[in-house]
């Protein structure tokens, strides 16, 4: 009767000083490990590159166009855009749409497009230009679209040379899920002009901004003859 | 005494007149920037007035705002974005100096978000100015067609576009309500007593245009006037123009791993105190 329980006491004292050994080295093993993912976890954030100044870039030369007819003149196809106070000087490639139906983003983050469901830039109602805030690594053709400012001059340089000047009238920023379509894509009654990328929060889930920057602009009264 | 308190209510007085001309002057730019823009063009459409020039005034400013030199039957100017108030149009013959007493002129209101066509109508003895009110959105997909019927030779002209009657028996200076077709190229026929005109347009989806029947020489002319314009197809949604190369990025989660540091650490140290523990009655068993 008394032996029994003493041998169980000792049986178990046999098992349990190695198991708790092992619980002890696997418990420093865990923390230690849980440590190194905390520094590497606090270390992989950053914040957002700052958009700083860009170099101010000359006004382009050439042949202002002036305000379209209501009996439509012909406007050259749009080749080139020059927004001098930020810096942006691209070709302009051209864009459709996806197939689900939205605006088909341009295939290079260097590069802006012109959407060509959109009147041509000069012509009467609003033409679209959309470009890429960024690229995985770094900054991309609009990346410094929102430090545009009101009265700020957007230049879009056609096949024929001549040059469409837009005047900005305002920089809206707008959540994707209260995209202002009338507004950008709508009639309008003359030559005006809409600059369209990304902003605000990057949602990395899904790999897309959650905002849209948008800059209005009108053509600008041609000065002398 | 009274010259120290004199002083302190003059001190006071100018205080508050300060204020209140400080306030007026940030209430006055505030108001006139809310009342918006609105849109403004100018047309001839009087088939036996000559040439003339049209001058557009901003209310009780003398000076001219835009001045159109020899515009003649026909001639349509583009849309002057302008701040929403009152406005005066006035034809003068192109000799004239801008100072005379124009022929004609007329007030308009301009609302904002308003788009407005004032236009010289009628035979060149009977010119009047009208303001037509144009329209600046259309039904998603289609298109907006009015017609104006500025031909003096023909009495009343139907004009009529695939089958759709956009103007039946329109006398001179007749103007259409707006109607809704379908986007595409468009047939248009104007059929007068004795003259006839036809003409093949393609209008585009999402935009507003107006037809105007004119005389020409033994035919019925037809122009088409952009009222607005939009894109053909309407994109769908936001537009994806950036990959998050720039964007802020949050760190890794930092709970978990506060979670599991702590349970290790609380494992080992009980498995510590059990080890602890356990060598101690075996001392006292021996």
């Amino acid at each position: 009767m008394r032996t029994r329980p003493g041998r169980h006491i000792s049986a178990l004292r046999v098992v349990r000083r190695p198991i708790a050994a092992a619980v002890l080295a696997c418990g420093l093993l865990a923390a230690g490990v849980s440590v190194a993912g905390l520094a590497v976890a606090s270390q992989s954030g950053r914040t957002a590159l700052p958009a700083g100044r860009a170099r101010p870039l000359p006004a382009p030369l050439g042949r202002q166009a002036s305000a379209p007819r209501p009996t439509r003149t012909h406007v050259a196809r749009p080749v080139r855009l020059i927004i001098p106070s930020i810096g942006v000087r691209t070709r302009l490639i051209h864009l459709g749409l996806t197939s689900s139906g939205a605006l088909q983003p341009p295939a290079s983050t260097s590069a802006a497009g012109w959407y060509t469901g959109s009147p041509r830039p000069g012509a009467i109602g609003a033409a679209v230009i959309g470009g890429h805030i960024d690229s995985l690594l770094g900054p991309g053709v609009f990346f410094r679209l929102h430090l545009l400012r009101r009265g700020d001059r957007v230049y879009v340089r056609r096949a024929d040379g001549s040059l469409a000047v837009f005047q900005v009238t305002s920089v809206r920023s707008y959540a994707k899920t209260r995209f202002p379509t009338e507004a950008v894509y709508g009639p309008a009654p003359g030559a005006e002009l809409r600059l369209v990328t990304c902003g605000g929060a990057f949602d990395y889930a899904t790999g897309h901004y959650l905002s849209n920057v948008i800059v209005y602009a009108t053509l600008a009264r041609r000065h002398g003859p | 005494m009274t010259q120290a308190r004199n002083a302190g209510r003059l001190a006071r007085l100018t205080v508050i007149l300060g204020l209140t001309v400080g306030l007026l002057g940030f209430a006055i730019p505030a108001a006139s920037a809310s009342k918006g823009t609105g849109w403004l063009r100018l047309a001839h459409l009087s088939p036996n007035t000559p040439a003339v020039d049209v001058y557009l005034y901003s209310f009780g400013h003398p000076n001219a705002r835009i001045v159109l030199r020899h515009v003649s039957y026909g001639m349509v100017s583009p849309y002057e974005q302008v701040p929403a108030g009152e406005y005066t149009v006035a034809m003068r013959t192109p000799t004239a100096s801008a100072r005379s007493r124009p022929v004609l002129s007329t007030t308009v209101n301009v609302a904002s978000g308003h788009a407005y066509t004032v236009a010289g109508m009628g035979p060149a003895a009977g010119l009047t100015l009208r303001v037509l009110r144009d329209r600046l959105s259309a039904p998603r997909g289609k298109v907006l067609v009015r017609v104006i019927q500025a031909s003096m030779h023909q009495s009343a002209v139907t004009v009529a576009a695939a089958g759709t009657v956009l103007g039946r028996d329109l006398k001179f200076t007749a103007v259409t309500r707006y109607q809704v077709l379908s986007p595409g190229e468009l047939a248009v026929r104007a059929t007068g007593e004795s003259e006839h005109g036809a003409r093949r347009f393609r209008l585009a989806a999402n935009s507003i245009y107006t037809l105007v029947v004119m005389d020409d020489s033994g035919h019925l002319k037809i122009t088409r006037l952009e009222d607005s314009i939009g894109s053909q197809v309407m994109p769908e949604g936001g537009a994806q123009m950036g990959f998050g190369g720039t964007a802020a990025r949050p760190g890794g989660p930092l709970l978990p791993w506060l979670g599991a540091a702590a349970a290790g650490l609380l494992a080992a140290a009980g498995a510590f105190i059990g080890l602890r523990r356990r060598r101690r009655p075996a001392l006292h068993a021996r």
